[in-house]
């Protein structure tokens, strides 16, 4: 769908011009007061309508992933909150998933999840990457900004457990664990685990799948 | 009541909602995709955003971003370069040849891992005759005689005296874009002083 519209986006964009140019001859062939209300009506709209749609395009978009990874998941049906799937697969022009999270990246394996963390911080675990390149990025939804990373450029590529809390919560984190306080209960996590080569799938894919969650106390 | 719907209905009241809401998505569109031009630096050819993916963006940034590239990483974490013209401005095309040629030592630098992958306009990547869809640092890329490197963009295998076949990435047949992402950037490409070399039309 998204690939059709932004490959037919302009003449799409005419014809639905084209229609209410159509609409408002109908309303002016009848007379002039109806076009006024319809006027009047469109303005007040505009201008709140479009404050609005840059506000929220980034939500919008993220919910696109949260809908995504909750209902579809990627390749492996839903992902629970809380918790990460890791593709088995990297992209591929067939491959599964492929479209949403990568173009163009056959060197990557992707693991995707959705965080809620109104009830209890989760534990991030990373295994011992021995060098590789990983990275764990965290989305804020509304924003769509990344506000924190574990990986190879952030944090290195020892294993390691990181606490990530929510705004609300008030609490120490345990010994040896590092803590993330995300801006938001709602967090998009997307990791990265590099592939060298078909040779490498295997392995990298068992170190993507150890990247898990885990809440806080467990 | 009654009448009240009545008037609604008929008044252009929901003809007006409609061409409002309409309306207002399309500049949305335009404002965004203006912003997007301009928080993006295109050298030779090959543009970038740096931008995106950082916290403390303003609204119209964020808009911007999550429009031309949805959840991606920091420009720190991965720097993404795409054009879908050669140097000279031209369309790219499976109908034509072109040579991306790094000077001695001027592959782009990395911590990470760096490659060079062609698509369909869109950004979806596209089955390639060889099976390979991309080139980079895992490649076996053949040096010219001063340590230069080409790289040969076409649908067709060049002849023999190109270098291996490694510096050869088939393109697709038609108009097609090209992404090279650097994982891991290295300090001359995050302080602006690496830009990639342009693609150059042979054919």
């Amino acid at each position: 769908m998204n690939r059709l519209i932004l490959k037919y986006g302009y003449p799409i964009t005419v014809v639905i011009l084209a229609i209410f140019a159509w609409v408002i001859y109908r309303k002016v062939s009848h007379g002039w007061n109806d076009v006024v209300v319809l006027a009047v009506a469109a303005v007040i709209v505009y201008l709140l309508a479009l404050p609005a749609f840059l506000y929220f395009w980034p939500r919008l978009t993220v919910n696109g992933y949260k809908r995504a990874i909750l209902k579809q998941g990627l390749g492996g049906g839903p992902i629970p909150i809380n918790t990460l799937y890791a593709v088995p697969e990297t992209a591929a022009p067939s491959g599964a998933g492929g479209s949403l999270m990568a173009t163009g990246a056959e060197d990557l394996l992707y693991v995707g999840g959705w965080l809620e963390l109104a009830k209890g911080p989760q534990v991030l675990h990373v295994p011992d990457m021995s060098g590789r390149y990983y990275s764990v990025q965290f989305t804020d939804p509304a924003r769509s900004s990344n506000f924190a990373y574990v990986g190879k450029r952030t944090t290195g590529t020892r294993a390691g457990d990181y606490v990530l809390n929510g705004p609300g919560w008030k609490g120490t984190v345990p010994d040896g664990t590092t803590q993330i306080a995300s801006p938001t209960d709602s967090v998009l996590v997307v990791g990265r685990v590099f592939v060298e080569s078909d040779g490498d799938l295997h392995e990298a894919y068992e170190l993507a799948k150890q990247i898990h969650l885990e809440p806080l106390g467990r | 009541m009654g009448n009240i719907l009545v008037w609604v209905t008929g008044s252009g009241v929901v003809q007006g909602v409609i061409i409002g809401a309409t309306m207002a998505f399309l500049t949305a569109i335009l404002i965004m995709n203006a912003v997007g031009r301009r928080i993006t630096a295109t050298v030779n050819g090959w543009s970038a955003i740096r931008a995106c993916g950082q916290p403390g963006n303003g609204i119209l940034v964020r808009a911007a971003c999550a429009k031309a590239l949805p959840v991606v990483n920091v420009f720190e974490e991965a720097a993404y370069w795409t054009t879908t013209k050669d140097g000279s401005g031209r369309t790219l095309s499976g109908r034509h040849a072109y040579v991306l040629h790094f000077p001695p030592g001027q592959l782009p630098p990395n911590d990470g891992f760096w490659s060079l992958t062609p698509t369909d306009v869109v950004g979806y990547m596209v089955t390639s005759s060889t099976g390979r869809q991309s080139v980079g640092d895992r490649s076996q890329l053949a040096k010219n005689t001063d340590g230069s490197i080409d790289i040969h963009l076409q649908p067709k295998a060049p002849g023999p005296q190109s270098g291996n076949e490694d510096n050869w990435l088939s393109t697709p047949t038609g108009n097609f874009k090209l992404m090279l992402r650097a994982y891991l950037p290295g300090a001359a490409i995050l302080n602006g002083a690496y830009s990639l070399p342009p693609v150059v039309r042979t054919q």
